[in-house]
């Protein structure tokens, strides 16, 4: 099976480049960009905020005329919430005849998997994974249209020690790429500040029985958690473990603790807690008007899954608009080139890397609402 | 102390959690004994249990215990008609294909869910109003309690059932030899029918019941299956006591090595157990040689 899958990876790959290098997109066509999407697997819930998302930016584009007097048309490729599934997705889409870009997944462990055919496709991919080395392995064709997480952390031990008053971290994250990076970096972030956290620890996504995880931060004492947890249900699952067990502690963690799916599994358990987001609809007006929208088009409220698939089309608009043509190197001149442009995750400023914004709010769960504290940004 | 009492809240937890593989195993061992076929699809049985009664109680607004028998009748059901979709058609051919069918099954009932529910994991009522019980630091949650009390209930009828009913030594029969079952005028294809009406039904409660503790998702059942299977070879390949406590030993198994090993390989010592049971006692705990099957 593994060894069949990669074959075809790889004759779809070439398919790909050839596809990609040798055909020409003719002028009166639609400019595609392909979405790699969570339609079904665990995330799929995810992927359908992510899809309405991007759509709804599509809409307002060809609305407004399209690029270079062009439609703008989205492909979408499910990749099953997996990894080996996003490799094919993606060689899928490079398969296709005339797309130009790509929204790739939201997870970093799927964009570290499909990085090497991203990069060896030269194709422009805008990412929402927010482990910080993503853009740093040698591939100058991923954009991240989210901050990555060398930010967040930042953020998490700033608002946890100076507003939150807590030295005591256990930080709970997940095993995968993004947990574990996320752990890294807050790890490195509280050292800074002269903090050792009392615990540090992992757990595989999709855990049924938090029991072991709740009774380590106990033992340890912490009075505040710090997490990078990537799926909602199982923030859900330890959320209602963590308070019936008697745990007390503050919470402060990465934006899957506000998703919707996590606030409507857990219900009061995940009251009072904070979560860094770089999507948080009261933040500015561009992020207002866009919840209204949102909320107008598909009935429900938006969360991170959806937002940043929306700015990420709007920014790959906004590149091909300014260079004027939709060669790989062209749109690449035309994303870094971006700067001061406003979505509705924050302002956008490109650097040579790949990372497009700088910030994260700091949300409270007021009740089951997520209020707005306040915006960090960083130059650097 | 604090120690004894944090081992035996994780022992509470694996024996729930336990529990509720061991329902699922037993759903899969009630069919192997009758068909001598692996049910891929017993995973999601819970899982259609569980989206039943999210269907019934919070989609219809029915009250809870109406929802619940609602959603069991609705398992018995589906029951027969899984019976008669995936298994009877191929009950002449060999083991593989009806396992194949039994899988692609899997697949289309997954996605079937999917089309018609959507993707988003339900929150679930418990069976009881009240959270929990606290015993001396031990928080016994009030929804592993009913499970751990459900579970011994259908253990003991499952029991009575079988040894001490007409009906439950036809069964027996049916499993044992189908054409001496045949000779002696029991009706075998409707024997095979109760036994997966049966099996659905224990399976459905089994995702009614783990519901409101792992949300109500597509795949809840493959992660409850996985295990549940390896606690049917654990117990004995096709006994009914060995899937009981296959289940239990897997579910306590996983969460002290959790607790007192390393969280992040909670999966792997169900799979370690698993390996070393095949290594040493493949025949299982409970197993008889196969030579000396009837």
């Amino acid at each position: 099976m593994r060894l069949r899958q990669a074959f075809v990876t790889a004759v779809c790959g070439v398919a790909g480049v050839v596809a990609v290098f040798g055909a020409p997109a003719r002028a009166e066509d639609t400019i595609k960009i392909g979405l790699v999407n969570e339609a079904t697997g665990p995330n799929a819930e995810a992927g359908v905020f992510t899809v309405n998302g991007a759509k709804l930016a599509l809409d307002e584009i060809n609305a407004a005329g399209g690029v270079l007097g062009r439609k703008l048309e989205l492909k979408l490729e499910d990749n099953q919430s997996t990894n080996p599934g996003t490799v094919l997705a993606f060689s899928k889409l490079l398969g296709e005849p005339g797309i130009v870009a790509i929204i790739g997944p939201i997870r970093s462990t799927q964009i570290q998997a499909a990085s090497p055919t991203i990069a060896k496709a030269g194709i422009p991919t805008m990412i929402g994974g927010t482990d910080p080395s993503l853009t740093k392995v040698n591939n100058r064709w991923v954009f991240r249209g989210r901050p990555n997480d060398s930010y967040s952390s930042r953020v998490i031990a700033d608002f946890g020690i100076n507003e939150l008053k807590s030295r005591k971290w256990a930080i709970i994250h997940s095993t995968d790429a993004f947990g574990a990076g996320g752990m890294n970096v807050l790890t490195a972030a509280l050292k800074n500040a002269g903090i050792t956290p009392v615990l540090v620890q992992g757990y595989t996504n999709n855990s049924q029985d938090f029991t072991p995880v709740v009774l380590a931060v106990k033992k340890s004492g912490a009075d505040i958690i710090g997490s990078y947890m990537t799926n909602s249900p199982d923030v859900g699952i330890f959320a209602k473990q963590l308070r019936q067990l008697g745990v007390n502690a503050q919470w402060i963690g990465s934006p899957s603790l506000v998703s919707v799916t996590a606030m409507n599994l857990a219900g009061p358990a995940l009251h009072g807690i904070y979560s860094v987001a770089d999507f948080t609809p009261d933040a500015s007006a561009e992020s207002k008007a866009y919840t209204k929208r949102y909320r107008d088009t598909y009935k429900i409220d938006p969360d991170v899954y959806s937002s940043w698939a929306y700015d990420a089309m709007k920014v790959l608009a906004l590149a091909i608009s300014n260079a004027k043509a939709t060669t790989p190197d062209a749109i690449r001149k035309g994303i870094v080139g971006i700067k001061g442009y406003k979505g509705v995750e924050g302002e956008y400023a490109f650097d040579d890397n790949g990372d497009g914004l700088r910030g994260y709010n700091v949300v409270k769960n007021d009740a089951g609402k997520v209020a707005f504290i306040k915006h960090i940004n960083f130059k650097e | 102390m604090q120690v004894l009492f944090d081992n035996l809240q994780v022992l509470f937890q694996g024996l729930a959690l336990g529990s509720i593989y061991s329902l699922v195993a037993l759903g899969f061992v009630l069919i192997i004994r009758a068909t001598n076929v692996v049910n891929f699809a017993q995973g999601d049985f819970a899982m259609l249990g569980a989206y039943s009664m999210v269907l019934f109680f919070t989609g219809l607004g029915w009250p809870y215990w109406v929802s619940f028998v609602g959603a069991l009748a609705a398992m018995a059901v589906f029951g027969v008609i899984f019976n008669y979709g995936v298994y009877y058609p191929l009950r002449h051919r060999s083991f593989l294909p009806v396992v194949i069918s039994t899988l692609g099954a899997s697949i289309f009932l997954q996605n079937t869910v999917l089309a018609v529910f959507g993707p988003q994991p339900r929150p679930l009522e418990k069976v009881l109003a009240a959270d929990g019980v606290n015993i001396g630091g031990v928080f016994l949650d009030s929804q592993y309690l009913v499970i751990l009390a459900v579970t011994l209930a259908l253990v003991l009828f499952t029991y009575l059932f079988f040894e001490h009913t007409l009906l439950g030594k036809k069964l027996q029969a049916t499993s044992q030899d189908k054409d001496m079952a045949r000779l002696l005028g029991i009706p075998v294809a409707l024997m095979i029918s109760i036994t997966f009406i049966y099996s659905a039904v224990l399976g459905g409660i089994a995702g009614v019941l783990v519901g409101p503790i792992l949300f109500v998702s597509i795949g809840m059942g493959s992660i409850i299956a996985l295990k549940a299977f390896a606690a049917t070879i654990i117990g004995g390949f096709g006994d009914v006591t060995g899937a009981i406590v296959g289940g239990l030993l897997l579910g306590v198994i996983e969460s002290m090595a959790a607790y007192h090993i390393s969280v992040p390989y909670k999966d792997a010592y169900a799979f370690l157990a698993l390996f070393i049971f095949l290594l040493f006692r493949p025949s299982g705990i409970f197993g008889e040689k196969v030579s000396e099957k009837a």
